[in-house]
C-alpha cells in the first residue's frame, strides 16, 4: 500500500544506495590493492562501513521528509490495528459520526441563518441594524423617512445607512395576478449593501424621494417569471395594475436585507407619488423604515450608538411633538438583528449547539472507555514492543493516531450526513404568510467545523487513554500478566472517571430536554383567549391590487356578505391581522390629556376588526359593545381596548366613553374585550387596542368560523370571491390552528433537538458504564470464583458488583446535577408554565438515569452470580 | 539504549567539529564520502575515526544547507561516486567554524595550562 505519493524521495532512497555501494566498492578496491584477498576485503569493508540499513535511516532523517514516511507507517499500522477489530471500530466510529453530526448540523443552520444575515452582501460583519425606543423583540419599522435622512447625513461614524420598507404586491398583467414580495427602499441600498447589478443599474440619489416608476428584479424572480430575458432592462411591466419599468436585475442569491426573508423585487421609496404624505411626515403612519447602517473601519458599535443618539436628540429637540416615547436607539449586529428571523435564531440555536457540544464530550468520554478497554487489552503487545525498543512517544503516536484515524472517518460520514441534515431545518417551520427562507448552509465554514471537531475529537478518544497505556511499566506488566487486574489502579481509575463523566454529562442533557418536552406540552395545552378549531383565514391582496379606496370598500363588503351566505359558515368577519403567526403591528396611544414623560414608550399593538370578529373567534366583550356596520368611515373614530390597555390607561376607572389618540387622532373606547395571546403564549402581556376595520383597515383578511372541518370549506370561500372579481389574488387560505403554529415553531425546535441529544445521551451514558461493569467484572471472574468457594453467596456477588454500578452512579449523578442545574438557567427564557428547577422533571429524570444505569449494572452482576465458582476459577 | 541512539550521540557529539572538517577537507578539491574518510584519518595520523554512521548524515545535512553541493563524477579509478564540493556559503561557515575553533582552543588552553605557581596550594 502506497500512501503519500514521493518521488523524489524514491529517488534520493536509490541515490543514497549507490552511494554507499560507491564507498564500499572504493574502500574494497584499496584493500585489494594494499594485498588482501577479495573475500576478506569485502567483509572488512562492510565491517568498517557498519549497519547499512541503520545509516540509510539515520541519512534520511537529515532530509525532513522521514515523518511522512514514518506517518504512513503509523497509519498503515493503525488501519492494520482497526481491521483487527471491526466491532470497535464500527461502533467508535457511528458513535462520533452521529455526535460530530449533531454539532454540524446545529452549526450548519447557525452558518446558514445567523452567519449569512444578508446573502450576497459585503462584509456583513460592519452592518448594523437600527432601533428605536425600547428593545422589542418583535418591533414595528421604527423610522420616518425624514428622521432617517437626518441620521443619514448627520451622523459621523457610518460609512453609509439605508432605509428599506418590507411589503408584498401582486404582479399583474399575467392571466392570474401573482403574490410577490417587495422592498421600497432608498436609493443607497445596494451601495450600502456592497451589491452590484448583473444587469442594468441600481437607483440613482436623485430618484430617492422623486415618483420614477423604476423596479429592480431579484434574479430568481428574472429567471422564474421573465424566462432570464437579457433584454428586460428598459422594458416595462405592470405592479398592482401599474406599469413600471424594470431597470435592473440583482445578482442570484441576493433576497434583500431583512434576514431570513425573502424580496423580490425592490422599487424606491415613492415610485408612483402616491405616498407623498408618507415622505414628508415624521409621526404617526410616516413612520414605517426598517435602518441598516454599515459601521465606518474602527466604528465600534458603541460609539455609532452614541454619535446616532446625538443626532437623534436633535431630531427630538427640534420636532417634539413628533417623537413622544422612548427615542434612544439601539444598534444591534445583523446576527441577531431584531428585523427578521435572526432574533428568534439567535435566542435558540446557541443553546442548541452548546447542547449538541455536550452530546460530542459525551461521545468522546464513551469512545475514550472503549479505547482504554481495548489498549489495557493490548498491553501485552505494548510491552513486548516497548522492549523491544519503541520508545514511549511512538507508542503514544500510534495509539493517538488510531483515534485520530477513526474520527476522520468519522468526520468523513458525518460531513455526508450533515449534507443532508443542514437542509431539515425548513422542516420545522409551517406554512405561513411570511417569505421565510430559513435553511442551513452547507459551505466551507461547516466543513472546517467539521474538520477541527473531528480532529479534537480523535485526540480526546485517543490521546488520554494512550498516553494511560504507555505508563505501564513493561517488565511489570509482562511478568505479572496474570495478576494485573483491569491493567492497574490507574487504569481503574481513569475509566471510573469517564463512567462517572457520562452520567454527569448525559444528566443535564436529559433535564432540559425534559423541561423543553414539558413546556412544548404546556404550550400546546395553554389557552391563548381565543378560538383555534373551526376557524379559516383567508387573505386577499385587495389594496395591493390597485383598486382604487373607494372600490376596495365595496369589494370588502361584497366579500363579507358571500362567505356570510356560504352554507356552513356560521359567522364571516374581516380583520388585518392573525394572532400568533408572528406578525405584529405596534402604534404609540396616549390618551387625551396625557403628558407621558421624556423617553416614556406608550405603545400598544393594534388590530383593525370588522363586526362580529369577537363572536367567531369568542374573546368575550366585557363591558360596552363590539363594532357594528355603522362604525364606518363617516361614524365618529371608534376603538375596543383589551384589559391590559384599560388598566395601563384608565386604572380604576371605566375606559368606556374615554379618548385615546392614535397616529394624531382621537378615538372613543366603545369596549372592553378579554385579553387574548398576541404572538407568543408566553409573552408579557401588552396592551392592545381594535379598530373599525371599515374605518382603518389596511390588508383584507376574511376570517370565517365553521361549523366542520375549516379546510372543507376554503374552495367554497376563494370561489364566493372569485365570483366578485376573478382578478382578485386571494393567498395563504389556511386554518388558524395551522397559522399558530408558527408561534410554537422555536419550542418544537427546541424540543426536538434537545429530545434527541437527550436520547443519544441516555444510550451512551448507559452502555458506557453497562460496559465497564461488565468489562471490570469479567476481569474479575477469577477471584469471584474464589470468594464463592469461600462460601460467599450469590447475594454477596451481586452485592459486590452492584456495589461499584452504584457508587459510579451516584457520584455521576451528583456532579450532573450540580451541572444540570447550572445549564438549566441559560434556557429559562424559553421555559413555558415550568421552573427551570422543577422539582418533578429532576426528580424523574434523576430516577430513570439511575435506574437505567444500575439495570445496566444488574446484567454483568447477575451474570457473574450464575457462575460455576469451579469453571470461575479455571478461567484466567 | 539501542544502536540508532548511539550514532544519534555521536552525531550531536561531533556535530560542530565534523562539519568544520568536512568543509575543511572539501577545501582541498571536491571529494566523495569514502575520500572524505580517508583524508582525514591520514591527516590525522590515524587518530581520527569517522563512522559512516556519522559521515553521510552530516554531508546530507550540509548539503541541505546549502554549503556544500553534490555531483555524480567518475573516480580515478573508473568508480561512479557522488563527489561533494564546498560553496562559497560553506567557505563562510568554515571561517566562522574555524573561529570559534580557535577561541575554545585558546579558552581552554589558558584554562589547562595555568602555571602552578600563581594557585595558593
Amino acid at each position: 500500500m502506497k500512501w503519500f505519493p514521493s518521488f523524489g524521495f524514491q529517488r534520493r532512497k536509490r541515490e543514497l544506495q549507490e552511494e554507499i555501494d560507491a564507498h564500499l566498492q572504493m574502500a574494497i578496491a584499496d584493500r585489494v590493492a594494499r594485498g588482501e584477498t577479495a573475500e576478506t576485503a569485502r567483509q572488512e569493508a562492510a565491517r568498517e562501513f557498519g549497519n547499512i540499513p541503520l545509516v540509510q535511516d539515520v541519512t534520511r532523517d537529515m532530509w525532513g521528509q522521514a515523518w511522512l514516511e514514518q506517518l504512513g507507517r503509523d497509519v498503515r499500522y493503525a488501519l492494520r490495528q482497526l481491521r483487527k477489530s471491526p466491532g470497535f471500530s464500527i461502533t467508535a466510529t457511528a458513535m462520533l459520526a452521529v455526535a460530530i453530526c449533531a454539532n454540524s448540523t446545529v452549526f450548519s443552520w447557525i452558518d446558514g441563518t445567523m452567519l449569512r444575515p444578508i446573502p450576497g452582501a459585503r462584509d456583513t460583519g460592519d452592518l448594523v441594524s437600527l432601533q428605536r425606543g425600547e428593545w422589542n423583540f418583535s418591533p414595528t419599522p421604527p423610522f420616518s423617512y425624514l428622521d432617517y435622512r437626518d441620521l443619514r447625513e448627520q451622523n459621523h461614524t457610518f460609512a453609509g445607512i439605508l432605509a428599506y420598507h418590507h411589503d408584498w404586491i401582486t404582479l399583474t398583467g399575467g392571466a392570474q395576478p401573482e403574490r410577490a414580495y417587495i422592498s421600497n427602499v432608498s436609493a443607497n441600498y445596494f451601495d450600502v449593501l456592497g451589491i452590484k447589478p448583473v444587469l442594468g443599474r441600481f437607483f440613482l440619489p436623485e430618484e430617492e424621494s422623486r415618483p420614477v416608476p423604476n423596479v429592480v428584479l431579484s434574479y430568481s424572480l428574472w429567471k422564474t417569471r421573465y424566462a432570464e430575458d437579457p433584454a428586460i432592462v428598459g422594458k416595462s411591466i405592470e405592479i398592482a395594475r401599474h406599469p413600471v419599468t424594470v431597470i435592473g436585475v440583482a445578482p442570484e442569491g441576493v433576497v434583500g436585507a431583512m434576514p431570513g426573508i425573502r424580496e423580490d423585487l425592490w422599487v424606491t421609496l415613492d415610485p408612483l407619488g402616491t405616498d407623498v404624505w408618507r415622505m414628508t411626515h415624521r409621526s404617526g403612519g410616516a413612520v414605517w423604515l426598517n435602518v441598516i447602517g454599515r459601521l465606518r473601519p474602527g466604528v465600534s458599535r458603541g460609539q455609532a450608538a452614541q454619535d446616532l443618539d446625538t443626532v437623534m436628540h436633535n431630531i427630538v429637540a427640534a420636532f417634539p411633538d413628533d417623537h413622544l416615547g422612548d427615542n434612544r436607539i439601539t444598534l444591534d449586529p445583523m446576527w441577531r438583528s431584531p428585523f427578521g428571523a435572526n432574533g428568534y435564531m439567535a435566542a435558540t440555536l446557541p443553546i442548541l449547539l452548546a447542547f449538541a457540544a455536550v452530546v460530542l464530550l459525551l461521545t468522546c468520554a464513551n469512545v475514550a472507555t472503549l479505547t482504554l478497554v481495548r489498549f489495557v487489552s493490548r498491553r501485552r503487545e505494548l510491552a513486548i514492543r516497548q522492549s523491544l525498543g519503541a520508545n514511549r512517544i511512538q507508542l503514544v503516536r500510534q495509539m493517538v493516531l488510531e483515534g485520530v484515524v477513526l474520527s476522520i472517518v468519522a468526520g468523513a460520514v458525518a460531513l455526508v450526513l450533515t449534507s443532508w441534515t443542514s437542509k431539515t431545518f425548513a422542516w420545522f417551520f409551517p406554512a405561513n404568510s411570511n417569505p421565510l427562507i430559513l435553511n442551513g448552509s452547507m459551505d466551507h465554514k461547516v466543513v472546517i467545523g467539521i474538520a477541527v471537531s473531528s480532529l479534537l475529537v480523535g485526540m480526546l478518544c485517543g490521546a488520554l487513554p494512550a498516553w494511560r497505556s504507555s505508563h505501564a511499566p513493561a517488565v511489570e506488566v509482562l511478568k505479572a500478566e496474570s495478576a494485573s487486574i483491569s491493567g492497574g489502579s490507574r487504569n481503574r481509575k481513569l475509566l471510573s472517571g469517564l463512567v462517572v463523566a457520562q452520567i454527569a454529562l448525559s444528566l443535564p442533557l436529559l433535564l432540559c430536554s425534559g423541561l423543553f418536552l414539558r413546556t412544548l406540552r404546556n404550550l400546546a395545552g395553554a389557552n391563548p383567549g381565543f378560538e383555534q378549531d373551526h376557524i379559516l383565514t383567508a387573505t386577499v391582496g385587495l389594496n395591493i391590487a390597485g383598486y382604487s379606496h373607494n372600490e376596495e370598500q365595496v369589494i370588502r363588503h361584497k366579500i363579507l356578505d358571500r362567505v356570510s351566505a356560504l352554507p356552513g359558515v356560521k359567522v364571516a368577519s374581516l380583520t388585518d391581522w392573525i394572532p400568533m403567526a408572528l406578525s405584529h403591528k405596534g402604534e404609540d396611544a396616549y390618551p387625551e390629556g396625557y403628558v407621558p414623560h421624556p423617553h416614556e414608550s406608550l405603545k400598544v399593538a393594534h388590530a383593525e376588526v370588522s363586526p362580529r370578529y369577537f363572536e367567531s373567534l369568542h374573546i368575550p366583550v366585557l363591558e360596552g359593545r363590539e363594532f357594528t356596520p355603522d362604525d364606518d368611515e363617516k361614524a365618529p373614530r371608534v376603538l375596543i381596548v383589551d384589559q391590559t390597555a384599560a388598566r395601563r390607561y384608565w386604572p380604576g376607572q371605566d375606559p368606556l366613553g374615554k379618548e385615546l389618540r392614535v397616529w394624531g387622532r382621537l378615538f372613543t373606547v366603545v369596549g372592553v374585550v378579554r385579553n387574548s395571546t398576541h404572538t407568543f403564549v408566553n409573552e408579557s402581556p401588552e396592551p392592545m387596542v381594535y379598530m373599525s376595520f371599515f374605518q382603518a383597515g389596511y390588508e383584507t383578511m376574511v376570517q370565517v368560523e365553521t361549523e366542520g372541518n375549516p379546510v372543507d370549506l376554503a374552495p367554497a370561500v376563494q370561489n364566493a370571491i372569485h365570483e366578485i372579481d376573478t382578478r382578485l389574488p386571494v393567498f395563504d387560505v389556511r386554518s388558524m390552528r395551522e397559522s399558530t403554529q408558527m408561534a410554537s415553531s422555536f419550542a418544537v425546535i427546541q424540543s426536538t433537538l434537545a429530545g434527541m441529544f437527550a436520547l443519544i445521551g441516555l444510550v451512551l451514558a448507559i452502555t458506557g458504564i453497562y460496559g465497564v461493569v461488565a468489562y471490570r467484572t469479567q476481569l474479575r471472574t477469577h477471584e469471584i470464583g474464589i470468594r464463592m468457594a469461600l462460601g460467599a453467596s450469590r447475594v454477596d456477588v451481586l452485592r459486590l458488583v452492584l456495589l461499584q454500578g452504584f457508587w459510579l452512579t451516584g457520584i455521576g449523578l451528583a456532579l450532573g446535577l450540580v451541572f444540570a442545574l447550572g445549564l438549566t438557567r441559560i434556557i429559562v427564557r424559553l421555559l413555558y408554565g415550568i421552573g427551570a428547577n422543577d422539582p418533578v422533571t429532576v426528580v424523574s429524570v434523576v430516577m430513570l438515569l439511575g435506574a437505567m444505569s444500575l439495570l445496566a449494572c444488574y446484567l454483568p452482576a447477575h451474570r457473574a452470580m450464575r457462575r460455576n465458582p469451579v469453571t470461575a476459577i479455571r478461567e484466567l | 539504549m539501542n544502536e540508532r541512539g548511539q550514532y544519534k550521540n555521536r552525531i550531536e557529539l561531533l556535530q560542530g567539529t565534523l562539519d568544520m572538517l568536512i568543509l575543511q577537507t572539501l577545501q582541498w578539491g571536491p571529494q566523495h564520502g569514502y575520500g572524505i574518510v580517508q583524508a582525514l584519518r591520514l591527516r590525522s595520523g590515524d587518530v581520527l575515526q569517522v563512522e559512516t554512521g556519522s559521515l553521510y548524515p552530516a554531508l546530507h545535512r550540509l548539503e541541505r544547507q546549502s554549503w556544500v553541493q553534490s555531483e555524480w563524477k567518475q573516480s580515478e579509478s573508473k568508480q561512479k561516486a557522488r563527489y561533494y564540493r564546498i560553496t562559497a556559503k560553506g567557505k563562510k561557515q568554515l571561517a566562522s567554524d574555524l573561529g570559534r575553533w580557535e577561541r575554545i582552543v585558546e579558552a581552554i588552553g589558558s584554562v589547562v595550562y595555568v602555571k602552578p605557581e600563581e594557585s595558593e596550594s
